[in-house]
């Protein structure tokens, strides 16, 4: 199935928003793991995934067309 | 009050006079006189809200200048705040505008905040902002938040109600501060000026909305803001299922210091521990590495499988970790952190089995 990546501040250098082909990944932890293996800086960086612009706060379903963001921390003033 | 200032906000079709009164009213306190702070004390002024704190203990240099609009060449030298509550005060006389000249600490926070309804974030640093989210909690204080990164900058508003009683705080996004470096400032990333003049001002709209009760403000939801390519995001936040851990909580500060998520002890202190009833001892070592420890009173969970372990839950109130030199130890005791915050105490061995070698040998 094919979802979305939308990323922000530091995580768009090494990820850039683009669509992708997944197979054989159902949940927001499973994309998770897989994030973390294609793009291993993500692995050392605290970083939150939203859903369908929804908090992914448990684990839940993923389905084709689905939408991922992947935000971290930004402090600066 | 001097009406013929406010003129075209009274007029405004559902703002008004009404809108006006509650904007007299309000008191808000804007921490960090700086590029976000500047833009957003600026509009509050003008609008007329009417009590306006400014904590800042920064002096104003040269290369601040470029985004912190409140301050100009012959200011270099001066305090922010200082310089900043002068400035409001000749551009719009009639809020109160107080300075509070000092860096915010766990020290000072509580009676810093205690007059205020409304609290800005407009620091530049995580160790602040996580200390300025738990005390909006622990106090009941609305928060609106806003920071920036590169190019790119986030807005939310923390701590207040949404229409079906729910609250959410930065800690439902981002349980645990990043590691000091993780995550560059604007120092080390640099900053084009109009950005946080961009976030500080959108700040300050969402703060009249909160005060004066129109429009959607952007509560339980986070908007991320891209400068370059004009485009907005906004995520819907809800609570996160376990307890927020919260800065200040722990009964005693010095054993846990702000933003730790783990104490790193030595062997002696294991073994009081070990002597509690509420402790388990993890060995966080794969199964393969040596010296062996006795399973009875080393639990046996090894990393490539922590993940697993971390779907179960612990009943013991101490969790003490431990591997061969105290660094999977400390990743373990973060996960277990991101797991239950506050609401246990987590310790690693600090320089782990190789360190305390005698111990482990002899026992």
């Amino acid at each position: 199935m094919e979802i979305e990546l939308i990323s922000f501040g530091r995580i768009s250098e090494f990820i850039p928003n683009q669509k992708i082909q997944i197979n054989g990944i159902e949940t927001t932890s499973g994309l998770q793991n897989y994030l973390e293996k294609t793009f291993p800086q993500l692995a050392g960086m605290k970083y939150k995934l939203a859903l369908n612009k929804n908090l992914v706060q448990q684990e839940s379903e993923i389905r084709n067309g689905d939408s991922i963001a992947i935000m971290p921390p930004f402090s600066g003033g | 009050m001097d009406t013929e200032r406010y003129q075209r906000q009274l007029i405004l079709s559902g703002f008004g006079p009404e809108a006006q009164q509650l904007l007299l009213q309000a008191k808000v306190l804007v921490i960090g006189a700086g590029g976000l702070g500047c833009p957003a004390l600026q509009y509050l002024a003008a609008a007329g809200v009417g009590y306006i704190g400014i904590a800042d203990n920064d002096t104003i240099e040269l290369s601040n200048l470029h985004r912190q609009v409140l301050f100009g060449t012959a200011n270099i030298g001066s305090k922010k705040a200082s310089v900043a509550a002068k400035r409001l005060q000749e551009m719009n006389p009639d809020p109160q505008y107080r300075i509070h000249l000092l860096r915010i600490s766990t020290q000072n926070i509580a009676e810093v905040f205690r007059d205020y309804d409304i609290i800005f974030d407009g620091t530049d640093n995580f160790d602040s902002r996580y200390l300025i989210n738990d005390t909006c909690v622990r106090l009941h204080k609305s928060l609106v938040f806003a920071a920036v990164s590169g190019f790119e900058g986030q807005l939310a508003i923390f701590n207040v109600p949404d229409a079906d009683g729910r609250k959410t705080n930065y800690r439902d996004i981002f349980p645990v501060p990043p590691a000091h470096g993780e995550i560059p400032n604007c120092a080390e990333n640099g900053i084009l000026g109009v950005l946080p003049g961009i976030m500080g001002t959108m700040a300050a709209g969402e703060i009249i909305k909160l005060i004066t009760g129109i429009g959607k403000p952007l509560i339980n939801k986070l908007l991320h803001y891209n400068l370059l390519s004009q485009e907005q995001y906004e995520m819907n936040i809800s609570p996160s299922k376990y307890d927020t851990p919260l800065v200040m909580e722990a009964s005693d500060p010095d054993t846990m210091p702000l933003n730790h998520s783990y104490i790193e002890i030595d062997v002696e202190r294991m073994l009081s521990l070990s002597e509690e009833e509420s402790t388990i001892i993890i060995d966080v070592r794969e199964k393969h590495e040596f010296p062996r420890l006795d399973t009875e009173t080393y639990k046996q969970v090894p990393m490539s499988a922590f993940d697993n372990f971390l779907s179960s839950e612990i009943t013991q109130n101490n969790i003490v970790l431990l591997c061969q030199h105290g660094v999977r130890s400390v990743a373990a005791a973060e996960a277990l952190y991101q797991k239950y915050g506050h609401t246990k105490t987590m310790y690693s061995l600090k320089g782990g089995i190789a360190k305390w070698r005698k111990h482990f040998l002899t026992t």
